[in-house]
């Protein structure tokens, strides 16, 4: 799965959930709370980072678990992306 | 006059009802549809109701006959309705590749899960005793993710991109012509995001 060159194994990978005007604040805390388990007020931050930043890193870990939870997270309506920690 | 989602019971008998009337229901239903229909087949198929299909199959309200093609490309080069791209996004923006990888190998599956928890909602909302349409735990999650595809197909015929798109199109229509098809939509996505909005709320865990 690992391109060539992409071989730096220390560097993880992030999941990333964006601002966008359609997904409402409490179900986005339902998704994070449901999908990993978070906490509610894990959740919370997570969601308010996202509205007020623009976006917020929801898990960190190996490429292949970051393209897991992106899947889901589609699954569930949002606006969810990975890529190396940066 | 429709009724907000509200908890009864406990534990494994804890149910969501929410009241809504006969026209209500067909609406939340029709539109489920009508995203399956998106999601899981190229033409969508009419209801017949040519101001509803409108809604779902392309309009846009917007007033720029080119926003809705100029944005969504496939893999391949071709263009598709943008609607799919905000139920199925690109999952890498800093590598094309990968985000083109990924939706080889997760789009089919995703679409088909989007598709079957949209029709367990119809299926849910066919079956209302009386106005009260009740959903266990199961329907209850389907139903709110349902409720958010719906509403992202809604957002992107209005043309919601950024959070001060929302205000616009809610000022637009509270000034334009009560028949202005503009003035149904954001009345249907309003109603809509109400829905949820007390259905997630019933949700949340403490």
């Amino acid at each position: 799965m690992t391109p060539e060159g992409d071989v730096a194994p220390d560097v993880p990978w992030v999941t990333i959930v964006w601002n966008d005007p359609v997904n409402l604040m409490s179900y986005v805390t339902f998704v994070l709370q449901q999908h990993f388990g978070y906490s509610r007020a894990k959740a919370e931050k997570l969601m308010m980072q996202v509205h007020t930043e623009g976006r917020s890193v929801v898990s960190t870990g190996p490429r292949e678990a970051m393209e897991a939870d992106t899947e889901a997270l589609h699954g569930y309506g949002l606006w969810a992306t990975f890529q190396k920690d940066s | 006059m429709a009724k907000a989602f509200r908890r009864q019971g406990k534990g494994a008998d804890r149910r969501y009802v929410a009241t809504l009337d006969a026209d209500e229901r067909e609406i939340v239903a029709t539109l489920m549809e009508q995203v399956a229909d998106l999601l899981e087949a190229p033409d969508v198929a009419g209801t017949g109701d040519a101001r509803f299909d409108a809604i779902v199959a392309g309009m846009t309200f917007s007033g720029d006959p080119h926003e809705a093609t100029s944005r969504g490309r496939t893999a391949g080069g071709g263009q598709r309705d943008p609607a799919l791209d905000r139920l199925l996004p690109t999952a890498n923006r800093q590598d094309p590749e990968a985000a083109d990888e990924f939706r080889h190998l997760t789009e089919g599956g995703i679409r088909h899960r989007k598709a079957a928890g949209l029709a367990a909602s119809v299926a849910a909302v066919r079956a209302a005793s009386g106005d009260d349409v009740v959903l266990d735990a199961d329907q209850s999650r389907a139903f709110l993710t349902a409720l958010t595809d719906v509403r992202l197909v809604l957002g992107e015929r209005l043309g919601l991109h950024t959070d001060e798109d929302v205000e616009a199109v809610e000022a637009r229509a509270d000034s334009s012509d009560p028949d202005d098809p503009l003035v149904y939509a954001v009345a249907l996505y309003d109603f809509l995001t109400w829905l949820q909005e007390t259905l997630a709320t019933a949700l949340l865990r403490r």
